[in-house]
């Protein structure tokens, strides 16, 4: 008379928790997930194509659009790909400011990632809260470069200005009054029970597992691997600044909640090593007026807010653009652990492991 | 108490029809100045301003209102005072809205699952009683009930406590049937979770109101009202506020709050058992949650803080001297209830979402033991007072 039978369930791509146009087909034995299964490719634009057609001044723009929640740090990492490729030396000025709009740029992503994540899980009041010191960062973007989500932030060779006049006031009261926010959202999350009920022991991943799977960033130190691109190669000012690198062992949704936090509160401290040891000098180096690539190819990895950002860039001799393009996502390599940490768990934690990878469809569709 | 006034079968029709009128007047003001309350206590909690206005349209009836009033060099009040003109274009939106049902629903189980839920949830308002004897007495010139005392329950039942329970439980119902005949997975699954919540919470809710019926002797709400607030023994008190917060988490399950709002948790299942629904359908759910949030307040309030005219644990005769509120009045259930839905918009904005095997864990590990140990302490201050 009864029959047991799976349930397949579309979660997405119109979903409010999917954080975007994530598909997944989950299959339920009650509220049981049996197995899981990511589709995307809903908000593919070809950005690694047309970036082949466009000049490397030209393909900036078009790296802004593909983790549109952290665009300072994957303009960042195209400009030094370029660099590399061309052997362009960036004057030490522009390294610092760069470090420093990265950093804002890395307390905004885990800002969002916060807001999200409490939001998915019932805490409704967090995502306001981060969103007002959300709302100074990007006020602190539009400052430096008149746009305050898209920011196609850093030229080739440099910075297009200098920091414009009462830059620093700004960044100074933003420092000032960060560490009472942070302090404000742990009140709310860190201790509640309703919280770590739902957080500890959720999604747990590996160290051996997340590296067999090439995950990186918060996820990974998380796990306890202590990898860190600005730690292991660095680039821009990174070797300059004195910061940790935050890791648990636990390898679940708490310890990576526990871990992003101390992330936020190390890039304050980056943040304000930047703008006390500001060098003086010029920001822009000097170039062509255009640039022809040789033959040529390049892999610049950088810790974009979500993991290991990689650009691959491949030159032609006498192009004025890239011959093959290729974009490393941690995004797109973070999302595909999803069904590992999830299948055997509840629905209820599907939605706090999506809010926990931090995924952002724009950079894992590209 | 006044002695029973003798009316007859006429009269006391009149009477009943007037009384349910009070009452759903009391339901429709109680339950949008609830809603406002929540957008505004929510939103000031969040750093923000919560609902400011309605309108931004240049068409329309606030676009005609706003037009004039502007014209007459005065800000539009009507569509801007505080946000509360966005209750009535709430209550437009979702009667003007598309009734959509679902072309592979079960039409007349979809049809008639919300007005199930919302009915259950206005009955119990029948059991309730807002104030000892006599509101107010009618005018002479009154036709028909002239004279006659206006009751503040419509109807004191010696079973008063069973009814409420007995048609707040069909309340689940509504929202099973509804998302069982939308013929769509995520009500489903809201739907299943719900009916799973609500029968478990049921059983601690019930058990956690026994306490107070023991130590009262009564199932009749008047009288098990006033024996709690005046004649309990004060050994009573550390039960009666362990009781209070047992009935009050049971409560915020029973009507689907956050931390317990898995039925229509939005972020994993859309939104739960409504998500089919459209227009007044969705507005009967919407309006059924909040009316309930009223009946657990009033129903709290009752019970554990001292009945509906009173201060509890005996305080009010501390107060007896003061003028108006030293009496008893309906201004301390009023004041009660606005406490109570406080606290329900607070914890809103305040706390997560448990998720559903940690729900039922609560309710069957903790809270069920629990209040069957409450109840036999409250049989052993009984047999002590």
């Amino acid at each position: 008379m009864f029959k047991n039978e799976e349930m397949e369930i579309n979660m997405g791509p119109q979903h409010p928790s999917t954080h975007g146009v994530l598909r997944l087909k989950l299959k339920l034995d009650g509220e049981v997930i049996t197995s899981c299964r990511p589709c995307i490719g809903y908000l593919h634009r070809g950005v690694e194509k047309i970036c082949e057609n466009k000049t490397f001044f030209q393909g900036q723009v078009w790296t802004d659009r593909m983790d549109y929640c952290s665009a300072v740090a994957n303009n960042l990492g195209w400009a030094e790909a370029i660099e590399k490729l061309f052997g362009i030396t960036v004057p030490r000025k522009a390294l610092y400011i760069r470090t420093m709009l990265n950093e804002f740029n890395r307390l905004a992503s885990h800002l969002i990632w916060l807001a999200t994540h409490g939001l998915d899980i019932g805490a409704m009041t967090v995502f306001l809260y981060t969103f007002r010191e959300r709302e100074r960062i990007l006020d602190i973007n539009e400052a430096f470069c008149g746009s305050r989500l898209t920011t196609t932030a850093f030229r080739i060779g440099g910075l297009r200005e200098d920091m414009p006049p009462g830059f620093e006031k700004l960044v100074r009261d933003f420092l000032a009054i960060f560490p009472d926010a942070m302090n404000e959202y742990e009140t709310m999350l860190t201790e509640n029970r309703i919280w770590k009920k739902r957080t500890i022991g959720v999604g747990i991943l590996k160290a051996e597992d997340a590296v067999a799977m090439g995950v990186t960033g918060p996820v990974l130190r998380a796990a306890g691997v202590e990898y860190d691109i600005r730690k292991a190669h660095p680039y821009a000012a990174y070797s300059e600044m004195d910061f940790s690198i935050p890791t648990r062992m636990e390898a679940d949704t708490y310890a990576r909640y526990l871990v992003r936090l101390e992330e936020m509160r190390q890039s304050a401290r980056i943040i304000q090593q930047c703008i006390d040891g500001m060098p003086e000098g010029p920001v822009m180096a000097k170039l062509p007026k255009v640039l022809r690539a040789e033959v040529n190819e390049v892999y610049h990895p950088t810790e974009a807010p979500k993991g290991e950002l990689g650009y691959y860039l491949v030159g032609e001799k006498g192009s004025l653009n890239p011959y093959r393009f290729h974009v490393r996502a941690p995004g797109f390599v973070n999302l595909q652990a999803l069904p590992k940490m999830i299948e055997g768990s509840m629905v209820a934690d599907v939605i706090a492991t999506i809010g926990t990878l931090d995924v952002v469809l724009g950079e894992i569709d590209r | 108490m006044n002695a029973p006034v003798q009316m007859t079968i006429l009269q006391s029709s009149v009477m009943a029809i007037l009384q349910a009128v009070a009452a759903i007047i009391f339901i429709f003001v109680v339950v949008p100045m609830t809603i406002y309350a929540e957008r505004k206590v929510i939103g000031h909690a969040q750093d923000r301003l919560g609902a400011t206005r309605i309108a931004g349209r240049r068409v329309g009836l606030t676009g005609f209102l706003n037009k004039w009033m502007w014209r007459m060099g005065k800000v539009p009040l009507l569509s801007y005072w505080r946000g509360l003109p966005m209750l009535v274009g709430d209550i437009a939106k979702m009667f003007l809205k598309e009734d959509v049902v679902p072309s592979k629903a079960d039409r007349a189980i979809f049809l008639a699952a919300p007005c199930l839920s919302m009915i259950a949830a206005v009955v119990v308002f029948a059991a309730i009683s807002f104030s000892p004897g006599a509101l107010f007495t009618l005018p002479k010139w009154f036709p028909i009930v002239g004279g006659l005392p206006f009751n503040g329950a419509m109807t004191d039942m010696n079973v008063g406590l069973l009814f409420i329970l007995g048609i707040a439980s069909v309340g689940v119902y509504g929202i099973v049937l509804g998302a069982w005949a939308s013929n769509s997975k995520y009500p489903l699954l809201g739907g299943l979770r719900s009916g799973a919540q609500i029968v478990s919470y049921e059983v601690p809710l019930t058990l956690s109101l026994l306490a107070p019926v023991v130590l009262a002797g009564t199932l009749n709400f008047g009288t098990l009202t006033r024996v709690l607030a005046v004649e309990t023994s004060p050994l009573a008190i550390p039960l009666m506020v362990v009781g209070f917060l047992v009935y009050l988490t049971c409560g915020f399950a029973e009507t689907n709050r956050v931390p317990f709002d898995m039925p229509e948790a939005e972020n994993e299942l859309v939104a739960g058992f409504h998500t089919e629904y459209s227009g007044m359908r969705f507005g009967f759910f919407y309006l059924a949650e909040y009316i309930n949030m009223v009946v657990v307040s009033c129903l709290a309030g009752a019970f554990f803080l001292g009945g509906p005219w009173l201060l509890p644990f005996g305080l009010h005769q501390f107060i007896a001297h003061v003028p108006v509120v030293g009496q008893p009045c309906a201004l301390w259930f009023v004041l009660k209830i606005i406490f109570l839905l406080w606290v329900f918009i607070w914890v809103r904005a305040t706390i997560p979402r448990y998720r559903y095997d940690q729900i039922m864990a609560v309710a069957w590990k903790y809270l069920i033991p629990m209040t069957l140990v409450l109840v036999v302490l409250a049989g052993v201050v009984k047999f002590v007072a």
